[in-house]
């Protein structure tokens, strides 16, 4: 049973949801809205798990006097200061506005920004001229890195129109074929799962 | 039905749940406002129910009664005179059970399905099927081994969205397997998520697997954490680990959108040996240049069947690759009809 | 060579110096290089100007702090236009930062030309749920929007009591950094209402976006930093897309150098056997 009814509800609530989709009518355009909002109830409550299971291991990690034990301290720190001045003050206080534009803010940029130094290092280790293929990338990454800096145009002025070339011919081509293989994939995918075929994802016996 | 010098064109609103009327009109220039009109006898009172600008052509009514008769008509002004259209209707809202605008996508479905299906039965009968090898998928297991000689954990990354999205489910399939493996050689496995319920989903697929190898006290919870759902501060975490543990295993599988080469990179600096695998087009590059072994797209989701082995799952797999031809012969068709303008192929393929 | 040989196992963090300085020095010495105009950029640019008076855009700030520095600046830039063109804002955010980003843009540019909060444009915030939530926003915005940010009733604000459902909105325009984002509305809101979609994307995501370009799926794009310099020209407001575009142009230039050298180094091993 404790496999069974998991199996039981995929098939039916799959199957159902895809139904929805082709018939237009009142009943099943409100039931299928129905079950999109049980979703989004049940993914609200799923946030405070999440909190909770960090709250309960870094607390776990200063009792235990664990490796780097006083970062944890900082994290709950900012978590509770964070929790407090947006439940108090609510989204548009001072204080959370504050930390939200002085912190959090500035360091996902930082985060973000480091993909300039990787996008670097790996194009000095990555982009050899291997194989033929690898040096047709080669070349057209270069003409598209600099077609899209004003330099380009400066160079000749139809490195963009060359550059929107390369973007909506070739490389549009190649995404719609990886997307074809994707979609294909997805479908056969749901499919297996919605039948019960494929049952890891839930961890039991396959 | 057309009326009048303001030509007035009502109908039921196609495909819908009969909550609403379709209003057009084509009027000569010079008209600064139409006023839509409705009532529901063809001589009684008539109200406004809306006010269309100079360039609006289309008004649909979605303040109607199902099965219940409306009338229209549609007066026409500017600065110095008005016109009136001649009454249209009745017309009466209706309710559809099938959307026909949508009816290619269904026939896709069902040739999709009825083709994966066919195999699956094929395959079920003892029928061998080849499947061509999948580098990424058999480095899985050497990756692991790696791991364990070295002495070192292996950090799984399940991506940043949550179990709705399909690479998630995928990437989960992949995880059981992976566990198990880990289990079965005592090799520490870290799987932070950015999701609550992928960790908590992650959770019970490690538990379960190790329980299925014979391996229960092997399992720590801890080592399955929730991070945090902002992007960047995921992947700085997990950049943490990356750095503190030394795993010499990374795996990448699911969705990821601008933190992959950060992953990566930072990967690769550890010296660990990294097998990725997303189907996000834009992302693929990054884990082709900075990782040892990269899924594309669609190898992602055949992961878990590869893995498996199982006839059934890798039946689902060929018919996978029959839907590809198919929908090869389509393009080329497709092509051909732009070209020599075969439109009835080309409006098969119109959807609402 | 020597130097080939220490070049090709060279420090990464030379290879960060040399990017941080090629950041840097063109924003304390600018070049002011000229921008060009591209085509989907235009096209939004096209799509804006052709809206009436009082039209409705509903603005989704789709994006988190890591994406701030490429959609700000065209956050900015689009929200100028609307401004200027007299149309009304219906701003919210898939992304629960994206909304206060959005806010910080509309409310500054919002106060440079006199308009009224409730009556001229509005913020309903983050609202969760994604693709579900779009489906059930382009039937009804009544079933998934109550209260504006603040916490005031939706209708009691003019051009909230006014937006009924999709059919009210003009034109949406999207700032994307991921999911959910500009595919789910044009998913969700263009294929299920009919509603023209143009979108402001990072540089990275801007090329999955062309086929939907090309399908007509999307009206216009503006793609990363280069996109919104664009606009800034087009709307003839500098702002930090143009003042960016001189560091990009640079650092461009060193990619390319860097992908030579390595190139060089691969011929130099080949030869050396």
């Amino acid at each position: 049973m404790k496999t069974i009814l998991p199996l039981i509800i995929v098939f039916c609530c799959g199957f159902y949801m895809l139904a929805t989709f082709f018939i237009p009518a009142r009943f099943s355009q409100t039931s299928s809205q129905t079950l999109q909002n049980w979703y989004l109830g049940v993914m609200a409550f799923f946030v405070f798990i999440g909190i909770f299971n960090l709250i309960k291991i870094n607390v776990d990690k200063i009792q235990r006097k664990l490796r780097d034990w006083q970062y944890s301290i900082i994290l709950l720190t900012f978590l509770g200061v964070m929790l407090g001045a947006g439940f108090i003050g609510g989204r548009d206080s001072k204080v959370f506005l504050y930390l939200f534009e002085n912190f959090q803010v500035p360091l996902g940029a930082t985060m973000f920004s480091l993909l300039a130094f990787f996008v670097a290092s790996a194009s000095f280790r990555a982009f050899r001229a291997k194989t033929p293929e690898a040096t047709l990338l080669l070349i057209a990454a270069v003409i598209v890195m600099i077609g899209r800096i004003p330099i380009g145009y400066l160079i000749w002025h139809k490195f963009p129109d060359l550059v929107e070339w390369i973007m909506q011919v070739p490389n549009t081509a190649a995404k719609r074929g990886i997307l074809f293989g994707i979609d294909l994939g997805l479908i056969s995918m749901a499919l297996r799962v919605l039948l019960g075929i494929e049952r890891s994802y839930m961890g039991g016996e396959r | 039905m057309i009326v009048g010098q303001i030509e007035l064109r009502v109908c039921d609103t196609p495909n819908d749940d009969g909550s609403s009327i379709t209003v057009e009109w084509n009027a000569g220039p010079g008209y600064r406002i139409f006023e839509i009109l409705r009532s529901t006898e063809p001589d009684g009172d008539f109200e406004k129910v809306y006010e269309a600008g100079a360039g609006e052509t289309i008004f649909i009514d979605s303040d109607v009664k199902l099965g219940k008769n409306y009338f229209y008509k549609i007066v026409g002004r500017n600065d110095s005179f008005v016109t009136n259209s001649q009454v249209a209707g009745p017309v009466r809202p209706e309710v559809q059970y099938f959307n026909l605008a949508r009816l290619p996508v269904l026939v896709c479905i069902i040739v999709l399905f009825a083709i994966i299906i066919l195999y699956i039965t094929r395959a079920k009968s003892g029928e061998k099927l080849f499947v061509r090898k999948i580098p990424a998928l058999k480095a899985i297991e050497e990756a692991i081994g790696r791991a364990t000689e070295m002495g070192k954990p292996v950090l799984y990354v399940p991506g940043i969205m949550d179990i709705d999205d399909p690479q998630t489910i995928a990437s989960m399939s992949i995880l059981s397997r992976v566990a198990e493996k880990t289990a079965e050689y005592g090799t520490s496995l870290y799987v932070p998520t950015s999701k609550s319920m992928a960790m908590t989903m992650a959770q019970q697929i490690v538990k379960e697997s190790a329980t299925r190898v014979g391996r229960p006290d092997w399992y720590n919870p801890d080592n399955i954490r929730y991070i945090t759902d902002d992007q960047f501060a995921y992947v700085s975490a997990v950049d943490g680990i990356m750095l503190r543990e030394r795993p010499a295993t990374n795996f990448y599988l699911g969705t990821f959108y601008a933190e992959s080469l950060i992953l990566a990179e930072t990967g690769h600096s550890t010296g660990a040996i990294q097998i990725a695998g997303t189907a996000m087009p834009d992302q693929l590059p990054f884990f082709v240049a900075a990782c040892d072994f990269t899924l594309l797209g669609e190898e992602l989701y055949a992961a878990s069947a590869y893995l498996s082995q199982e006839p059934v799952q890798l039946g689902s797999l060929k018919g996978q690759d029959l839907g590809k031809l198919l929908f090869i012969s389509v393009i080329v068709i497709g092509v051909l009809s732009q070209i020599f303008n075969w439109h009835f192929f080309i409006n098969l393929f119109n959807i609402e | 060579m020597r130097v080939f040989d220490y070049l090709s196992h060279l420090d990464r963090r030379i290879i960060f110096l040399l990017v941080a300085l090629a950041v840097v020095i063109p924003m304390l010495v600018p070049l002011n290089l000229p921008v060009d105009i591209t085509g989907p950029v235009k096209n939004v640019y096209d799509k804006i100007e052709s809206l009436p008076e009082g039209s409705v855009v509903l603005i989704s700030t789709d994006y988190d702090p890591g994406s701030e520095a490429e959609l700000y600046p065209a956050t900015e830039a689009i929200i100028e236009h609307c401004f200027r063109k007299n149309l009304r804002i219906y701003m919210m955010g898939l992304w629960p930062a994206g909304s206060e980003l959005g806010n910080m843009a509309l409310n500054k540019i919002a106060q440079s030309y006199n308009k009224k909060y409730g009556k001229d444009y509005i913020n309903v915030g983050y609202r969760p749920g994604g693709q579900v939530m779009l489906l059930s926003l382009g039937r009804n915005f009544g079933d998934v929007i109550k209260v504006d940010y603040q916490g005031i009733p939706i209708d009691s604000l003019p051009l909230g009591g006014g937006v009924k459902s999709a059919r009210d909105i003009s034109l949406v325009i999207t700032f994307s950094a991921g999911d959910p984002g500009i595919l789910h509305w044009i998913t969700y809101f263009h294929a299920r209402y009919g509603v023209p979609i143009c979108g402001a994307t990072t540089a990275i995501m801007a090329p999955q976006m062309y086929p939907y370009l090309s399908s007509g799926q999307l009206t216009g794009l503006l793609g990363g930093l280069k996109g919104a310099a664009e606009y800034e020209t087009l709307v003839d407001k500098k702002g930090r897309g143009l003042r960016g575009m001189d560091s990009q142009s640079i650092v461009h230039l060193l990619l390319v150098g860097f992908i030579a050298l390595g190139n060089v180094i691969l011929v130099y091993q080949r030869r050396r056997g």
